[in-house]
């Protein structure tokens, strides 16, 4: 497996560096009309009031997640992204006031440096980029399900060390998607890191809206596990609908998938429709063959079906809803989800 | 060990080509002024434009709104390393979205 991912690695860089490199003047011309807006600093992010009611019990979920953008000049940039959350449970399970702490993180910070048109070189503390609900869809106001998939634990979370990734057309109809990383160990409180590495790759058809893809990551630490992960999503041009999926498996830590369907009423004869999307999401887990190595995991085999509906009231606020059943041999339960998402941005600077 | 080795490696080569590809995509001299200097042109950015923006930002998320040109500028650049867009693509999304 080292053997495999160390050729993976080198041939990653080697189809790099054999990509011919050039420039048209249609290129340069559009370039320039480009760069003409100087980017500048700003403050986003997304907030977010989640309730959510599983087996009865119910847990106040509110979040706020600024990211931080700041270009240091044309190819470097800095970016940050902190989250508070704050799980408020009621003091005796289904009665009594709510408590809870406020949990603080920071997900990323990171320098990118835009090397060419091929390769970017990140540094510091990056989202692991294992399948694509951790670097793509978990913030609140971009997920379409708000609950984590089950599976989200396995290859996920944050890294602390070195990333080469970059977006390549190989031809109009094919995009190669690729990310090689290497995280070292940290167990420094809020910057907490497993010492990994690992790639992603996918193949993106645009012209279809389809992307495929896989993800490897090797442990470099306690039982050196390996983890193995692929990815399916598409929207079909002509319908507002949107497939993804995303499969995991780990022999120790376990194994499992969801998918989920979203459609938005765009066409709709009634205005008011338009704004609504309806969400679907089912998954399973089976657990691995070391108990307990991932505490974030289920401890027994799980099956979850979810079903909601997301309101976009502008570019900015959600509102949503949705139930949800899941099914262990230890008993079944109902998940319940009503909210708000909002999402920001603030120009920290002159934005004209 | 031997993965670190390897990631050393790659980062090497990949710094080697970023610095050629550097010098290939600096930018060459300008004839044209800084929007397209054509109707035709400008058309033609737009429309790609446009496509690749639905394409690629509704991937993840509802496309957004058209932001203020220089906030439109660092989020792009954001998405292009967020969600591993191309050069081009950034190009024609940033032009689509700020014109």
């Amino acid at each position: 497996m080292k053997r495999a991912l160390a050729r993976l690695c080198l041939v990653i860089a080697v189809c790099i560096g054999l990509t011919p490199l050039g420039t048209t003047q249609e290129t340069a011309d559009l370039r320039a009309a480009a760069d003409e807006a100087k980017p500048i600093p700003i403050l986003s992010g997304g907030a977010a009031f989640v309730p959510t009611w599983d087996s009865g019990d119910p847990t106040l979920v509110s979040i706020v997640s600024p990211v931080l953008l700041v270009p240091v000049s044309r190819n470097l940039m800095f970016e940050s992204r902190a989250e508070f959350e704050g799980d408020f449970v009621r003091r005796n399970g289904n009665s009594g006031d709510f408590t809870g702490a406020i949990e603080k993180s920071l997900e990323y910070a990171e320098f990118d440096y835009i090397g060419n048109k091929y390769i970017t070189f990140t540094a510091g503390r990056f989202l692991t980029p294992f399948n694509i609900f951790n670097e793509r869809l978990y913030p609140n106001w971009i997920r379409d399900t708000q609950t984590d998939p089950l599976i989200y634990p396995i290859g996920t979370g944050s890294d602390n060390g070195l990333m080469i990734r970059g977006g390549v057309s190989l031809d109009p109809n094919i995009t190669l998607n690729y990310a090689v990383y290497f995280s070292a160990l940290s167990t420094i409180h809020h910057l907490e890191s497993e010492r990994h590495a690992g790639l992603r790759a996918g193949l993106f058809f645009p012209h279809h809206r389809l992307e495929i893809g896989f993800s490897e990551q090797h442990v470099l630490q306690d039982a050196r596990v390996n983890r193995l992960g692929s990815y399916l999503e598409w929207q079909p041009a002509r319908v507002p609908f949107d497939l993804r999926t995303e499969g995991t498996y780990s022999r120790e830590e376990g194994d499992g998938l969801w998918i989920e369907g979203a459609y938005r009423f765009r066409n709709a004869r009634a205005s008011l429709l338009h704004r609504a999307q309806v969400v679907a999401r089912t998954q399973v887990f089976h657990v691995g063959t070391v108990a307990g190595i991932n505490p974030d995991l289920p401890t027994i085999d799980t099956r979850r079906t979810e079903g909601g509906l997301n309101y976009y009231l502008n570019d900015g606020w959600k509102a949503l809803a949705s139930y949800g059943r899941t099914f262990t041999a230890a008993g079944n339960s109902n998940i319940w989800t009503v909210g708000m998402t909002y999402r920001f941005v603030i120009p920290l600077g002159p934005a004209q | 060990m031997k993965i670190l080795r390897a990631f050393i490696f790659a980062l090497t080569i990949a710094a080697d080509v970023a610095y050629a590809g550097s010098a290939a995509d600096s930018p060459a001299p300008i004839s044209q002024p800084a929007t397209a200097s054509t109707p035709e042109l400008n058309l033609r950015w737009m429309m790609e434009g446009e496509k690749r923006y639905r394409t690629n930002c509704g991937r993840c998320h509802q496309p957004p709104h058209k932001f203020e040109p220089r906030v439109m500028a660092t989020a792009v650049r954001h998405m292009r390393v967020r969600g591993m867009l191309t050069d081009e693509d950034m190009k024609y999304v940033l032009y689509y979205m700020t014109h």
